[in-house]
């Protein structure tokens, strides 16, 4: 695996581009007083901070619009930074989107294989690890159906199937389970997690659902209105495998009560 | 019974201070719905079409019959245009002979405008200047009536099939590169963010994202200019009279011969080919994305 740290700083001050550099303080994702102003003067980020170490599940919750999404999105390199330092290793990204964003003309298996398709992977190999991740997501013997005819959290899954194809060092959801209904969706957060331990990946996860955040990560981060910024940074002390029982207990409830109270003082300035 | 829950309902009315009287009815249920059976297909999809076939045939027979005789030619009937049309020895081959003459215009020129529409859709789509650039004069070319300038093609192309082909050309290229850069510009964003992840480059994100998803809004176009293109070629081959023409000529040559019954034979095949044309693009478009287009799929 070929470390590819990516490095962009403010235009003008520097060509944007990557050079190799060794990661601060061993960790996965570094922003480093991470700015994103967009072309028509509004401010998506300001002054970002964040330390993500390896193997870390980290949920980002804040108000909408607060720039979540800007900070997945310059992470991934999606949209390029315009002030400040971002430390992250591309080469091995996993992304979901909103939706689950599958080529409609594709079959299942086919678009599970497609990044692997875009990588240049040899077919054989491709359509072994794509049987595999389907198999990994529960969605065996669907391998031969068309997106259209599958549900919206069938749908998810053959979409986290296709980003674990490549075997992600670092995962980035971007409010992935939103428009799903609650039962699904929280059988998802159980499947991620599952997924989370078995393929040791660093998760970054945006979502507006505090007890998703708190659920599933291990730690969690308000952001502050727009222009986006860290709030406050909230450790989750629960050991993982986490059960789903857990979201009753007292504790949980607890620290979803405080993340909660922190995002109203985070919308409210 | 209805009076009764009524009366019930009434105190927790007055109490919320509104004077509405409940109106509540029993609502019975109604039995399955049994699924409707071949027979019951049949005669909702094939009993109206016919029933519209008929009405339209009597139209023309009382519109025909209140004709003064000396221009009942106008319209000629059905035994007429049996024994002085398909009966007349020599003219159904020779019917068959000029549609595929039409048939090779029109199939030419589509070729030829679906060929460089096609090209034309993508280049205005990797370069947003030049989209910018033709566009506008794609409109102007809609604009510019054809028929005005056949005699400026006769000029320049002489009267061969290559200027009958321009004609078609010209008549159906609009709809591809226009539908086409429609098609590429709606492709899901994610999907090309997608693409972009994995440092995918603009020829494979054209091939594997872009072409597929502008296909059946492609196929539409293709649709209209297959339509228009027979009427072209059929239009085209009005201005051109010498030589072994196509129905366009066959047309003209009936009305000077005062064969009014193989006219209407010519008319007949003219858009039973259109039909033809049309018909294949919609079962080639269904064919390629009827397992994953939902528009296409209901067409079925």
């Amino acid at each position: 695996m070929s470390a590819d740290f990516t490095s962009t700083t403010a235009p003008h001050s520097q060509a944007p581009g990557t050079e190799a550099q060794a990661m601060p303080g061993g960790n996965a994702i570094v922003f480093d007083n991470v700015s994103m102003t967009f072309p028509d003067g509004t401010e998506g980020l300001k002054d970002v901070d964040l330390a993500i170490a390896p193997g870390e599940f980290v949920s980002i919750v804040g108000p909408s619009g607060c720039g979540k999404s800007t900070l997945l999105k310059v992470a991934s390199g999606l949209v390029t930074h315009t002030g400040g330092k971002v430390w992250v290793d591309r080469d091995q990204l996993g992304y979901t989107f909103q939706d689950a964003t599958l080529l409609p003309w594709r079959k299942v298996q086919d678009n599970v294989e497609l990044l692997m398709e875009l990588r240049g992977f040899p077919p054989a190999e491709r359509a072994r690890i794509a049987r595999e991740k389907i198999d990994l997501v529960g969605l065996t013997g669907f391998e031969n159906h068309y997106p259209q005819r599958l549900s919206g959290g069938m749908k998810m899954r053959v979409s986290l199937a296709r980003s674990l194809a490549l075997n992600p060092a670092v995962f980035m959801f971007d409010e992935p389970f939103g428009a799903l209904d609650e039962i699904t969706r929280e059988r998802l957060n159980d499947e991620v997690i599952d997924l989370y331990q078995r393929e040791q990946f660093t998760g970054i996860f945006v979502t507006h659902s505090i007890p998703e955040a708190v659920y599933m990560s291990s730690k969690v981060v308000v952001m502050s209105a727009r222009p986006g910024r860290i709030q406050e940074v909230f450790d989750v002390p629960f050991a993982y495998p986490r059960r789903p029982e857990m979201r009753y207990q007292a504790d949980f409830s607890e620290l979803c009560g405080e993340v909660s109270l922190s995002l109203r003082r985070a919308i409210e300035g | 019974m209805p009076d009764t829950l009524a009366q019930n309902a009434a105190p927790a009315n007055a109490a919320r201070g509104t004077a509405r009287k409940a109106n509540i009815e029993a609502h019975s249920a109604v039995p399955i719905p049994t699924p409707p059976g071949l027979a019951h297909k049949l005669l909702t999809s094939l009993v109206p079409p016919i029933l519209a076939g008929i009405l339209v045939i009597l139209l023309y027979a009382m519109v025909r019959s209140s004709l003064p005789p000396h221009r009942q030619f106008l319209m000629p009937s059905a035994q007429g245009l049996w024994d002085l049309a398909f009966a007349v020895p020599g003219f159904v081959p020779e019917l068959l002979s000029r549609s595929v003459t039409t048939m090779a215009i029109a199939v030419t020129g589509l070729a030829l405008s679906i060929s460089f529409g096609c090209l034309m859709g993508i280049v205005m789509f990797r370069f947003l200047f030049l989209e910018k650039a033709i566009f506008p004069y794609l409109v102007v070319l809609q604009s510019v009536p054809v028929l005005a300038i056949v005699p400026l093609i006769q000029s320049a192309l002489g009267f061969g099939f290559m200027p009958k082909v321009l004609i078609v050309a010209l008549f159906t290229f609009f709809a591809v590169p226009t539908t086409l850069l429609l098609g590429l510009k709606s492709v899901d964003k994610n999907i090309l963010n997608l693409f972009k992840l994995q440092g995918a480059t603009w020829r494979t994100t054209l091939i594997k994202a872009c072409l597929p998803s502008a296909g059946p809004t492609l196929f539409a176009g293709f649709s209209i200019s297959g339509s228009l293109a027979v009427i072209a070629a059929i239009t085209s081959e009005l201005f051109f009279l010498s030589g072994e023409g196509g129905l366009g000529q066959l047309l003209m040559n009936s009305k000077i011969d005062f064969k009014y019954e193989q006219m209407y034979a010519a008319l007949i095949a003219a858009s039973v080919l259109s039909i033809a044309v049309y018909l294949f693009f919609k079962w080639l478009g269904n064919r390629l994305f009827s397992h994953w287009h939902e528009a296409s799929e209901k067409r079925q």
